[in-house]
């Protein structure tokens, strides 16, 4: 079938297209303007027309998301009608389709609970989805770079973890982190050693930068760094930028680490002021380097990580006074809930940082939107934090409505900048799309995935984002006026690796030694997903770089 | 034989089709047991979801225990792999850590892994049998019971009673540990146990790492919990009965339900083992039970008896992987015969296309769930069986 979408404003950064036009779809993909007459056309004047949405760092499936909505019953309430981005997969999938995005990562999916997070993946539906292996804590790993088994070994694993799981890329969490957690650490840094294996945490994120070279894996190794929300943590990703020595490299969440200490003599007592001109200037140094932000927003939420040093030491900050750590096979999660209180000076600020972040920003391809849902806050504030960025009177009266912190530690009252169509699109679209490494997503030049976001063009920029006016997915129309009008099950990605026969047998029989379960029991086969054979196959495969 | 109509044996397809027509006709359905693999539960809260059934987990009481003090007040936990590698101290909480096999396993070695490696591993019973075969400590609960021991346990580590007591020396170990672990089984405990469990595990953690494992129950009840979460958002016991589900562990308690008459037809079921509730043969009900090889189900345990493969025996599946403490893949027997009894899935699946096909005329299930928008409402092809 031909479609046309007509007449309306394209925007694709990646092609520099700004410009009242069509769009035309045949297959499933976006195809050159055609003389024949469409089968079906779908009227987009006085709209924005851009490519779908892409997520690149959000919580919505795996264990640790599962003891959220068990720790906190209240929170992801259903009530009729009103789909709750804390609550059922289903409810994930509509609110980010709603939106007009279509493909979804999770970036928490540990080895030993692959299964399970793949099975919870596959129940959100619209969505493309994907999920990063975590690796970094697991004593396998640790056990291989202690005894120098080499660089191949390390990659091996890596190998096998990625196509076991049946990821799309590689995490790492707090390296070693939690390890030493278990052995009464508090505190951890990046030259700090996990005392049961002498190595540090750079010598560990160091051998997964090289395996995640090595592989040609498409997306960076995702950088969870130490020292989240402490003040001081800017040193942490800084150094950890400069140990990655050119090496690819993405930050997650990094306006959790923009705290510059404003008494460096006493970092943990003195406060935090903005360090994101710091970043925002490194990273214009390294272009090796992306981040996503993770913004904050205001209300009630739940931090969920698996840097359970960090969930322990946050734990009295809990607000219900109540949080979860599970100490688990290797990082195991932590969740502690958290209110962003809005007349509150550390939420406010955190809140200005995340933006000044994004407006600072020396290429938005490289610093993607994300909450970091739902540690900064839920996923769908997306449409208001854009109107934030496009619309610098919004912002001031935004900023005049929290505590002066925010103004006096941060530089975002002085920032004049206002976001284009077009960086915004980099920024949720073509930044995301080329940081997981997915070619056929994240444009809308010939042989893209036909995945479209239509949006009325109004001043309100946060009605006009919330509510797609049409979605399409794979070419189906999806949503119309924001609402949900058909619901395909969508594709998980995974990465298209081969395991090494050796080193899957050397870990099946580690396996067997550990668990009293062998490799196979950690596998995530099609024939879990029974519905969904020959037609609809949950799995599609994403080639390595060549 | 495997399948049944009022005891009489049956075309597995007329069966099918005799539930479907029972559960199409029900007010207020319920869906029991669930003691399956994770494609039958997803399956089962899609044909609640479709039909605006209820759903209770055979796992029942011991989940909600758990899930109870979860909720309350959070947790410090770790698994049972990470207790063998790691703990320089077990404790184990009245009787069912003695039975589980656990202990043996922790019995037979020391810690291997983080800095109590080396260490000898105590073994210590607060309230327990013991096991004559398993070298160890004990320590006497009094007639106050289990959970009153945890809190007087919890009271001394905190340093807030003053004076000799009998536990005292329990709580310096548990002080003293590098890596304690304390077994339970939330049955046993009951949610405030638990939760003073809970309580005092997190004390510890203030000075030294200790962490709770709770014992998983036998009925898949925590694969159960999960899919529960991704499907609704909450934990089970749910209902759909108004279209959005709603969580209550008292509402939608089986037993309850049916003895109060709040439900007029239910659908159980059981892949796996699970004790069979009597109201199965006194409410109309479908029955989907596991029948093993070369094993028997009886045809008289519900009005409508539909026999599938055993999850892991006849066909791989999803399962609760209690020394892994995760949801995870089991191989088939070798020398199964896959199709020689369908999955529940299957059945289920073919039951919701059966449900929400429009020709059916409609079954009778509250507007909202059946709404052309809904992701289960859409026909799905019956899987062969």
């Amino acid at each position: 079938m031909l479609t046309r979408i007509a007449g309306g404003r394209v925007i694709d950064p990646t092609t520099g297209r700004d410009a009242i036009g069509d769009v035309w779809i045949e297959d499933g993909r976006i195809t050159g303007p055609s003389d024949r007459a469409p089968d079906r056309t779908i009227d987009a004047a006085a709209c924005v027309v851009m490519a779908g949405g892409v997520e690149v760092h959000s919580h919505i499936a795996g264990g640790n998301v599962v003891l959220a909505r068990l720790l906190l019953p209240e929170l992801g309430l259903s009530e009729p009608d009103t789909p709750n981005p804390h609550g059922s997969g289903r409810d994930v999938g509509l609110l980010y389709a709603r939106m007009g995005y279509t493909t979804a990562v999770e970036p928490a999916m540990p080895p030993v609970n692959a299964l399970a997070t793949q099975l919870e993946l596959a129940e959100i539906p619209l969505l493309d989805r994907g999920g990063l292996c975590v690796m970094g804590n697991d004593d396998h790993l640790l056990q291989l770079l202690r005894d120098r088994a080499g660089r191949d070994a390390v990659r091996d694993l890596v190998a096998l973890n990625l196509a076991t799981s049946r990821a799309l890329g590689v995490k790492v969490i707090n390296a070693g982190g939690a390890e030493a957690f278990k052995d009464g650490a508090v505190r951890f840094g990046l030259d700090d050693e996990v005392p049961a294996y002498g190595l540090t945490s750079r010598t560990i994120l160091s051998g997964l930068l090289d395996a995640v070279e090595a592989l040609k894996v498409p997306h960076p190794l995702h950088v969870h760094c130490s020292n989240l929300g402490l003040p001081g943590a800017d040193d942490s990703l800084i150094e950890t930028l400069e140990a990655a020595e050119g090496r690819r490299i993405h930050f997650a969440h990094a306006q959790f680490y923009a705290y510059a200490a404003v008494d460096r003599e006493n970092p943990l007592t003195g406060g935090f002021a903005s360090a994101a001109p710091r970043i925002a200037e490194a990273l214009r140094r390294h272009p090796n380097a992306t981040l996503d932000v993770g913004q904050v927003v205001f209300g009630q939420t739940a931090t969920i990580s698996l840097d359970i040093l960090r969930q322990f030491s946050g734990r009295k900050a809990a607000s219900p006074r109540k949080w979860i750590v599970n100490a688990g096979d290797a990082e195991g999660g932590g969740i502690v809930p958290f209110r962003y209180r809005d007349r509150g000076p550390t939420s406010a600020l955190q809140f200005a940082i995340g933006l000044e972040l994004m407006l600072l920003s020396p290429d938005p391809e490289r610093t993607i939107l994300t909450t970091d849902h739902p540690n900064g806050g839920p996923f769908t504030a997306y449409p208001r934090i854009l109107h934030l960025l496009m619309d610098k009177e919004a912002r001031d009266r935004e900023l005049a409505s929290h505590p002066k912190v925010a103004v006096e530690r941060s530089g975002l009252a002085g920032i004049a900048r206002e976001y284009t169509l077009s960086e915004v699109a980099q920024l949720t679209r073509s930044g995301p799309a080329k940081l997981l490494g997915l070619d056929d997503r994240g444009h809308l030049r010939p042989g893209a995935r036909a995945d479209v976001a239509i949006y009325r063009d109004q001043p309100d920029r946060t009605a006009m984002f919330a509510r797609a006016h049409r979605v399409l997915k794979d070419g189906a129309v999806i949503v119309e006026d924001g609402e949900v009008v058909a619901w395909p099950r969508g594709r998980t990605l995974q990465l298209a690796v081969e395991a090494d026969a050796d080193m899957a047998r050397r870990t099946d029989a580690y396996l067997q030694g550990r668990f009293g379960a062998g490799l196979s029991s950690f596998s995530v086969p099609d024939a879990a997903f029974p519905g969904r054979r020959g037609s609809e196959p949950v799995f599609e495969a994403v080639a390595c770089r060549t | 034989m495997t399948a049944w109509i009022d005891g009489q044996a049956a075309d597995r397809n007329e069966a099918v089709a005799a539930a479907a027509a029972l559960l199409a006709g029900a007010r207020s359905p319920l869906i029991a047991g669930l003691c399956a693999e994770v494609a039958a539960v997803q399956a089962a809260f899609d044909l609640a979801r479709a039909i605006g059934a209820s759903l209770d987990p055979a796992a029942g009481a011991a989940l909600y225990d758990d899930l109870g003090a979860l909720a309350a007040g959070g947790a410090m936990t770790t698994t049972p792999a990470e207790a063998r590698g790691r703990a320089d101290l077990v404790l184990a909480l009245g009787r069912a850590p003695w039975e589980s096999g656990l202990m043996r396993d922790l019995a037979a070695e020391g810690p291997g892994r983080g800095r109590a490696a080396g260490r000898p591993r105590a073994l210590l019973s607060l309230g327990g049998p013991g096991d004559g075969a398993i070298q160890h400590v004990a320590y006497p609960v009094d007639e106050a019971g289990l959970p009153a021991a945890v809190g007087l346990l919890r009271g001394l580590v905190a340093g807030r009673i003053a004076g000799t007591h009998p536990l005292a020396d329990l709580s310096v170990r548990l002080r003293e540990a590098l890596y304690g672990v304390v077994l339970y089984d939330p049955a046993e405990t009951g949610a405030l146990g638990a939760e003073m469990l809970n309580g005092l595990v997190k004390d510890l953690n203030e000075s030294t790492r200790c962490f709770a494992l709770p014992l998983g129950d036998p009925h898949q009840g925590r694969a159960v919990a999960q899919v529960s979460a991704w499907s609704t958002g909450q934990g089970p016991r749910v209902g759909f009965g108004r279209g959005t589900p709603e969580h209550d562990p008292w509402r939608f308690d089986a037993q309850r339900q049916v003895a109060a008459g709040e439900v007029d037809a239910a659908l159980w079921l059981a892949s796996l083992p699970a004790p069979l509730p009597a109201w199965t043969r006194t409410l109309p009900t479908v029955a989907l039970l596991g029948t093993p090889k070369g094993g028997e189900i009886g045809g008289d345990a519900a009005r409508i008896v539909i026999g599938v493969g055993v999850p892991g025996e006849a066909f791989g599946a999803a399962l609760w992987h209690p020394r892994r403490a995760a949801i995870a893949w089991q191989d088939p027997a070798p020398g199964a015969e896959p199709q020689a009894l369908p999955p529940a899935a299957a059945i289920l699946a073919d039951l919701l296309a059966r449900l929400t096909a429009p020709a059916t005329g409609g079954p009778a299930s509250p507007p909202a769930a059946r709404s052309a928008d809904e992701p289960t409402a859409q026909p799905e092809s019956p899987a062969s069986c």
